[in-house]
């Protein structure tokens, strides 16, 4: 009788036999786990491994995404742009209008010379001839004409509705809401009146004063002046004005194209407080 | 919080927009007719709460017989609407309906109140049968000489455009 035991033993000995390689492989198979235990548990380990895999995928990514990417940026871009035409096209007013003035101005300036050497000979008579009439003193008339002129307040309105956005004022005047509103009575009147498209009322002369208007898409800029003021101080006065409105646009784009509501064509609000610092600090030290 | 809001005075010839404007600013009154040319410009801050005003730039325009004539430069970026007319003076209000129509189409989707101006002129009997005759539609009747309901005009188009903001 062979016993239980026996056939234990038997039972052992012909699964050596039969499975030998099979035993190594699952022992193998164990170590692997082990290991890869080892290098998911230990960072360092598994990013050693898995970096260069990230790095290719981005780089792969990175060099794509004109193809895969372009398309969509473009047509977003698009999209913002259309929704926003008015504040796009004020932002790039100021930019183009100050290439477009450097150019004419650099012309007129020529111009302007050549004809001054021409006049200067009867310019000096006049001023005598006034002088010697009754008129002020020829030094008086000297003076007159080389006193430099000078800011006196800045509003900065809405175009449309002629409201105030905000002033800056060196002296007190009537109130300035109500003069936002005549001027853009006035200029609507007179674009009106002329019936000539894209032209805007660019000046208006009272006395010793000048009132500067300066027309971008969405608002314009008044400026009163006083004393001398000529194709010289004009031209600075409006490289100035350019550069307040380009930041001031700039701040609109921010809050436009940082807004979640997609469609929404609104200029956005921009604290009135923060708007009278940026036309103080344009406009109080700027000599024209 | 203040808010500045665009607001037209609309209507014919002579019906009282200067008056309705002037008694509602500085509270007077003239019998003396000066007509309005152009435009003239008033402002007065209307307080909704302690929290809330609206600045009302008024614009005056001068009367037209038609609402065709207003210059569209003027009602560009109008905020409210006040149209006027004259309860002693038919030909002001005749064609209410229509005016209102061009009223709408120049300024659509803008508050806009009708305001029939000189109803102390006209006993609230004769007034009444009047408006009913012409089959008007108004909002306030007011007397700019007197000051009756001028306030309250002016009061409900702030709330509107304080609601409309």
């Amino acid at each position: 009788m062979v016993t239980k035991m026996d056939e234990q033993a038997k039972l052992e000995t012909l699964k050596e036999l039969l499975f030998p390689d099979d035993r190594g492989a699952v022992e193998d198979i164990s170590k692997r786990i082990q290991l890869l235990e080892l290098i998911i548990n230990d960072q360092k380990k598994l990013a050693d491994r898995v970096d260069p895999l990230v790095d290719d995928k981005i780089n792969a990514f990175t060099k794509s995404m004109p193809d895969t990417l372009g398309p969509t940026i473009t047509a977003t871009l698009k999209k913002e742009i259309k929704n926003h035409k008015d504040e796009v096209v004020d932002a790039l007013y100021p930019v183009l209008g100050k290439m477009v003035k450097k150019y004419v101005a650099q012309e007129i300036k020529i111009l302007s010379e050549k004809i001054d050497n021409q006049l200067s000979f009867i310019k000096t008579w006049k001023r005598k001839m006034r002088s010697w009439f009754g008129g002020p003193t020829e030094e008086q008339l000297l003076m007159r004409e080389l006193a430099s002129a000078t800011i006196e307040q800045v509003l900065l309105i809405e175009r449309d509705t002629g409201i105030l956005k905000a002033s800056y004022s060196v002296t007190n005047s009537i109130d300035e809401e109500m003069i936002s509103g005549m001027l853009t009575a006035i200029k609507g009147f007179v674009e009106d009146a002329f019936k000539k498209k894209n032209q805007n009322l660019e000046l208006i002369q009272y006395e010793l004063y000048n009132i500067h208007l300066q027309s971008f898409v969405t608002h314009y800029v008044a400026v009163v002046i006083s004393g001398n003021y000529h194709l010289k101080s004009k031209n600075k006065l409006q490289d100035i004005i350019f550069n307040f409105y380009y930041n001031f646009m700039a701040m609109n784009l921010d809050l436009v194209f940082n807004s979640k509501e997609g469609k929404e064509k609104k200029v956005r609000t921009i604290e009135k407080e923060l708007l009278e610092q940026e036309l103080a600090a344009s406009f109080r030290d700027a000599k024209i | 919080m203040q808010r500045s809001k665009k607001v037209v005075i609309l209507g014919h010839f002579g019906v009282g927009k200067t008056s309705l404007i002037r008694r509602f600013v500085t509270n007077q009154f003239s019998d003396q007719y000066k007509v309005t040319i152009g435009v003239h410009i008033s402002k007065k801050v209307v307080t909704l709460s302690a929290e809330e005003s609206i600045s009302m730039i008024l614009w005056d325009l001068e009367g037209t017989d038609s609402l065709d004539q207003v210059r569209d430069a003027y009602l560009l970026g109008t905020h409210g609407v006040i149209f006027v007319f004259d309860v002693t003076r038919p030909s002001t209000f005749q064609q209410l309906n229509s005016d209102l129509k061009i009223v709408s189409k120049k300024l659509p989707e803008r508050p806009l109140l009708v305001v029939g101006n000189k109803k102390d002129l006209v006993s609230e009997k004769d007034l009444n049968e009047l408006l009913l005759s012409h089959n008007i539609s108004h909002d306030f009747l007011t007397s700019a000489k007197t000051g009756d309901t001028v306030e309250d005009v002016f009061l409900n188009l702030a709330t509107l455009l304080n609601t409309d903001a």
